[in-house]
């Protein structure tokens, strides 16, 4: 089951890129899938609509749960990782506020490898964030906010 | 969440979190001032200083009690042992701010097995000490006087026969095996054997210094001694024979910056940088005379003074600015707050971190 739903994961996340304008080659490419298995999926084949269902189902799970859904169906974290941000209908913003003391728990807590360190001080890139907010709990000092932006 | 990991072994110990990096924060208690910036500094407040452990080290390694005072003593079990800094693992966050703000680098944080002072983003002081090999004539004033035990002065002397100029021979004919030559020499350069039969007598000429007192002492004239030194000592000695050479240390793992190497340097061999600049002042009026700031100083900066005699009336303790650290150990450590330690100046790498900032500057008075 478990892989029947990573695949519908990898179908949401190839009819995403292709709405994005991507040739079924760059989408094998970025999705490190066989092209015929996209061509597949693309023309609705191969693939159970209700692994599809709970796999849209996961994506529309709260960022956290979604992203440890991901990381649980899918084998490789950089794959998954690629498909939480593919996949995910929210986008954050993360503010690292000047309290920050440089422990680097949210780097180590970050899932999506979206905070580093830079001069003692935690910097996120919000193109990653998928806003599980793992890093706010972590951190020793309250010092980052991640907020949702809502785009009209 | 990751789990630090913390390995004690005697008094000091390390934490440990293996994750993206690895951060391992180690503390050393030999080298601990006992000062506690790093318990007031700590963001998650993981830091305690435990003061009478600090009382309790000299104790215990050295066995006296440098104020001398047994009053203060007998406070203290013999087997106490105690390190002086406690961290709580499960609440460090290993951020390393108390390494980056401990003036002696008794706790150290490194990440990746490099050391914050290396990496450029934190801040370290600017504090250092060195004994220039090209100034040091090895007197070894400094390794006497360092309170810490840090410096070691390695000495190469020249060979005494080098410095010396004579001749000295024996006539066997003459010589009665009396030994008062052998008795008499300073240098322990004569050796005689008496026992009947025997008989024999040497001289070690690298012993030797020609002083002719076996000569002069001699009761049947048998030892023919010259010293060539007035006469012929230019020609006889080289100058470049009789240089002391030699190596310093200094261990920067006890070294405190506490200034007395470069005080009782004779040349500008010794050179310290203290970390902090400040000063310290002692209220004879609430000072008790305990002891306990005199103990805990690792600096030997604070003393009892000597009594010229009977009658005079003295201060209780007295400071000597030149040699303290402006740790603030003394004043933490004293029971009645006559000790005021003011930091006016804490010179340090410059940090672009506000928290980091912040805390730099907190430990300014």
């Amino acid at each position: 089951m478990p892989k029947h739903i990573a695949s519908g994961l990898k179908y949401l996340a190839a009819v995403k890129l292709k709405d994005m304008g991507k040739t079924h080659q760059e989408i094998a490419k970025e999705l490190s899938v066989d092209r015929s298995t996209i061509s597949h999926y693309l023309n609705g084949s191969n693939l159970s609509w209700n692994s599809i269902e709970v796999a849209r189902t996961i994506t529309e799970l709260s960022p956290r749960d979604f992203m440890i859904m991901a990381f649980a169906v899918l084998d490789e974290p950089e794959k998954s990782r690629k498909i939480v941000n593919i996949c995910r209908e929210r986008y954050f913003e993360a503010i690292v506020e000047d309290s920050c003391i440089g422990c680097g728990l949210c780097v180590n807590a970050c899932t999506m490898k979206a905070i580093g360190l830079e001069s003692l001080k935690a910097h996120a890139d919000s193109i990653r964030c998928c806003g599980c907010q793992l890093c706010e709990d972590e951190c020793p000092t309250n010092s980052i906010k991640i907020l949702e932006i809502e785009y009209d | 969440m990751i789990r630090n990991l913390k390995e004690v072994q005697d008094n000091n110990f390390d934490i440990t979190r293996d994750a993206e990096e690895v951060r391992k924060l180690s503390f050393n208690d030999p080298t601990c001032l006992g000062c506690g910036i790093c318990e007031s500094t700590c963001p998650v407040e993981a830091i305690t200083i435990n003061a009478v452990a600090a009382d309790a080290r000299k104790r215990v390694s050295n066995k006296v009690y440098f104020s001398g005072h047994e009053k203060i003593a007998q406070n203290f079990k013999d087997e106490f042992d105690a390190q002086r800094v406690s961290i709580d693992e499960s609440k460090c966050v290993l951020c390393g701010m108390c390494s980056g703000l401990c003036p002696v680098d008794a706790l150290v944080l490194t990440i990746d097995g490099v050391p914050i002072k290396e990496i450029d983003a934190y801040p370290h002081y600017n504090a250092f000490s060195e004994i220039d090999d090209d100034e040091c004539i090895y007197c070894k004033r400094c390794e006497i006087a360092c309170p810490r035990d840090a410096i070691v002065i390695e000495r190469v002397l020249p060979n005494r026969a080098d410095l010396v100029t004579g001749e000295i021979e024996v006539n066997d004919e003459e010589c009665i095996y009396c030994g008062i030559c052998e008795e008499l020499c300073p240098a322990e350069a004569i050796v005689v054997d008496k026992e009947t039969g025997k008989e024999s007598i040497e001289i070690d000429t690298d012993k030797c210094v020609y002083c002719l007192v076996c000569k002069k002492s001699c009761p049947v004239n048998a030892i023919k001694a010259l010293c060539r030194a007035c006469s012929y000592g230019e020609y006889d000695l080289d100058p470049a024979n009789a240089v002391v050479t030699g190596n310093s240390i200094i261990d920067p793992d006890l070294c405190v910056y506490c200034g007395w190497c470069e005080g009782v340097c004779p040349t500008d061999a010794a050179k310290v940088k203290k970390p902090f600049e400040g000063s310290i002042e002692i209220d004879d009026e609430k000072c008790q005379a305990c002891g306990a700031c005199v103990d805990i100083c690792q600096c030997n900066a604070l003393a009892f003074p000597i009594s010229p005699g009977p009658g005079s009336r003295m201060e209780h303790v007295v400071a000597n600015g030149d040699f303290c650290v402006k740790c603030k150990a003394c004043a933490k450590a004293c029971p009645n707050g006559a000790i005021t330690v003011t930091r006016t100046e804490v010179d340090h790498t410059p940090i672009s971190s506000t928290t980091w900032k912040e805390a730099l500057d907190a430990i300014k008075d």
